[in-house]
């Protein structure tokens, strides 16, 4: 287990008083086998009733560790992201914070009421009308009837469902009624909210009035603790990250150290970085390339073609070689290639991609577009493109390029550089890097 | 929302720890939690109670009529049997058709409260999975369905004593105990069935099979048989005394058998109790096993 710097429940920080939620040494085990597992659900069940159950280190056959020794405290008002690939284990934290299931070692103390944004809608009857399911879903929530009243007409002003107050859940489209379930869930004012990914609910409009009511929920002092795969959206609202990995937590800090390390373990950038300058594999006469190209390479499309890369790397403004590139600072992508006849015009293709968002296209650079091709005879060149502020934010991203005579014939090709940019402030939300400078003068003819 | 958050109750937030340990070793906190979601979880098996009969009675066209349906056609069915001797049953101490439609609403009552728990736990799977509510308010309002169940079937009920004008004596005042003994005695077997019904399924097919063997046991469509091997089964079947001592409480007034009446009804009270830890310390890992 890697030493964390997170509060040790024993020595609290502030005041105990603000404390909302410590979690100490817990660990949970499950089975992959459905028939063994039920069979362990009824052994647990028989030691529980016989008070022989306590804190078990021991897996049994067919057991693995869903989460292993997780310790971290929640102070009022503080809001902390689970993040990790699917499986985990946040949702199964999520679930033990909220007593569902027990630990199977160590324990979780929480004070106040623990709210799960988890299941929406949680008892919806679709028979019975928006009115009467909200008293239903909100009593599961934990409300008395004279709390639901005094809430009940900011509930349905928040799920903006008007008239259809009193008409059947079913007749409501998916959006309304998860709307309603979102609005439910949201107004019973808990101490601890635990949110798993439920935030894509309703249009981009509802959306960020969620994200407005739970900022105010963070202001009056409820604190959070949520899952998100969305990277904007758990840097937006916490101040704290935890890192689960195949049940361990790995890493814990602020959020966005956190994010940042998740983000590059997920692409697995870290442990494939590429080298630069990086070196194009040597083609072979007979092999047709390992690397297949996506453009649909001509028949001779090898180093028959006439010219082929050689290396690609980065520069900065002082001419340096750049492993990876910071964010909104003077970059060169430098490529070179070797001619073995004359071409008439020679042109570079770079595109670049983040695999992060689905590996859609960042930015494409083309020399022939921009009506820039080079005519050369046979030898070795070094073509680059010059960009005076690279706009790409910090991420990992993926290279390709693609030599060609004018704007079709490609004369080779590789795709698929790794490479990470980053930044020297931690900027990442919007799309791009916009150079800028601030200013402020008098304006004394207002 | 104004500023700050609106409490209706202004005492400290409770604060709960979660620990593997077993909590049969703390009974003095146990029995204070049971208390505590006991009281906690009665609004909430309001709501839910109202929840399930409005949607289930909203999309029924008959409505309370099947709650009529069951016991009347079992009455008609075994009159007509019997009148025409098919089935040969002994002297009962009211007309026969009142008889079985009594007894066969009194059984119904009883399977309903042993059967509902089961299904009321299995209908949440979702919700028991997800929010952590006091389970305690699944069983409540399934006790609430089966109340309202039987208040429909005593409209039966009245208008057979009038129709047939069975006497009645003062003890029908006390029959009401005795049938929550009944319904206890159900209930105490729902709830130890309710986490195991929930993991397997065997559990809700065993007990359709189990319930037909067990009304056979039943005086329910004859009358307490006195001698032989029957008889024997019959007597030890734990609902017979509750079952005969509501027929008795509500009509003659003249108990035939007080001491296994007394002896069912500890069994019943005992057992709720003891089927309520059962089902409040093993549901946890029931939810583990059900959506992991």
């Amino acid at each position: 287990m890697i030493d964390l710097n997170v509060t040790s429940p024993t020595s609290l920080p502030q005041s105990e008083s603000d404390t909302v939620l410590v979690v100490e040494g817990i660990s949970k085990k499950f089975c992959r086998s459905l028939k063994q597992s039920m069979f362990y659900g009824l052994q647990d069940m028989g030691a529980e009733l016989t008070g022989r159950r306590q804190a078990e280190f021991k897996l049994r056959p067919k057991e693995f560790w869903a989460l292993q020794d997780i310790s971290f405290t929640l102070q009022r008002g503080e809001a902390i992201g689970l993040v990790g690939a699917n499986g985990s284990g946040k949702t199964t934290l999520l679930r033990m914070i909220s007593g569902l299931i027990r630990p199977d070692t160590g324990s979780i103390w929480v004070k106040g009421r623990v709210a799960p944004l988890i299941a929406l809608g949680a008892g919806f009857s679709p028979i019975l009308t928006g009115r009467e399911n909200i008293y239903a879903n909100m009593s599961i929530l934990g409300l008395s009837t004279q709390e639901i009243e005094a809430r009940f007409e900011q509930v349905v002003a928040f799920a903006e469902i008007d008239e259809a107050i009193d008409a059947p859940v079913q007749s409501y489209s998916s959006g309304m009624a998860a709307r309603l379930g979102f609005a439910c869930a949201i107004h019973t004012d808990p101490d601890v909210l635990l949110i798993d990914e439920v935030l894509a609910v309703g249009d981009a409009r509802f959306r960020s009035k969620c994200e407005r009511r739970l900022a105010e929920l963070l202001q009056n002092g409820t604190s959070f603790v949520l899952v998100s795969h969305f990277f904007q959206g758990i840097l937006n609202t916490c101040q704290k990250g935890l890192y689960l990995s195949k049940g361990q937590l790995v890493a814990c800090g602020s959020a966005r150290e956190i994010m940042d390390r998740y983000e590059e373990e997920l692409f697995s950038v870290r442990q494939t970085a590429t080298r630069f300058p990086f070196y194009f594999p040597v083609k072979s006469e007979a092999k047709p390339e390992a690397k297949p190209v996506a453009e649909q390479a001509q028949p001779d499309a090898t180093n028959r073609t006439g010219a082929e890369l050689v290396s690609l790397h980065f520069e900065d403004a002082a001419g340096q070689l750049v492993e990876s590139p910071v964010s909104g600072e003077p970059l060169s992508i430098c490529v070179r290639c070797r001619g073995s006849r004359a071409i008439g015009a020679l042109s570079l293709f770079v595109a670049i991609y983040l695999p992060a968002k689905d590996n859609s296209l960042m930015l494409h650079l083309s020399s022939a577009y921009d009506q820039e091709t080079f005519a050369v005879t046979a030898g070795d060149y070094e073509l680059r493109v010059k960009l005076p502020h690279l706009g790409l934010l910090p991420a990992a991203y993926t290279l390709s390029v693609y030599l060609k005579d004018g704007s079709l014939y490609v004369l080779d090709a590789y795709e698929s550089i790794r490479f990470s940019v980053t930044g020297k402030e931690k900027l990442n939300r919007g799309q791009y890097y916009q150079p800028h400078n601030w200013q402020i003068s008098p304006a004394a003819d207002l | 929302m104004s500023k700050g958050r609106n409490r209706q109750f202004p005492d400290p937030p409770p604060e709960v720890t979660y620990s593997p340990d077993s909590r049969m070793r703390q009974p003095l906190q146990l029995g204070q939690d049971m208390w505590r979601d006991l009281l906690a979880s009665r609004e909430l098996a309001w709501r839910l109670l109202v929840r399930d009969l409005s949607s289930q009675y909203r999309q029924s066209f008959l409505g309370i009529f099947w709650a009529f349906v069951p016991p009347l056609v079992a009455g008609l069915g075994f009159t007509v049997a019997s009148q025409s001797n098919v089935l040969n049953i002994g002297e009962t101490d009211i007309p026969y058709p009142a008889y079985v439609m009594f007894s066969m609403a009194l059984w119904q009552t009883f399977t309903e409260s042993l059967v509902g728990p089961v299904q009321a736990v299995i209908a949440a799977k979702p919700m028991l999975a997800r929010i952590n509510f006091p389970r305690e308010a699944l069983i409540l309002s399934q006790l609430g369905q089966v109340g309202f169940n039987f208040a429909i079937k005593l409209l039966l009920i009245v208008a057979l004593f009038l129709w047939f004008q069975i006497p009645v004596t003062w003890t029908v005042l006390l029959a009401p105990v005795a049938l929550i003994h009944l319904v206890a005695l159900g209930t105490a077997f729902g709830l130890l069935l309710a986490p195991l019904g929930t993991l397997y399924e065997d559990v809700s097919r065993g007990l359709a099979l189990l319930l037909s063997a067990w009304l056979v046991i039943t005086p329910v469509i004859y009358p307490t048989p006195k001698t032989g091997l029957f008889a024997m089964a019959v007597r030890w079947n734990p609902v017979t005394p509750l079952l005969v001592t509501i027929r008795e409480l509500a009509t003659t007034g003249v108990l035939s058998e007080p001491m296994q009446f007394w002896a069912a009804s500890l069994l019943a009270l005992v057992g709720l109790g003891a089927s309520w830890l059962v089902y409040r310390l093993a549901m946890p890992f029931v939810i583990e096993r059900i959506s992991a």
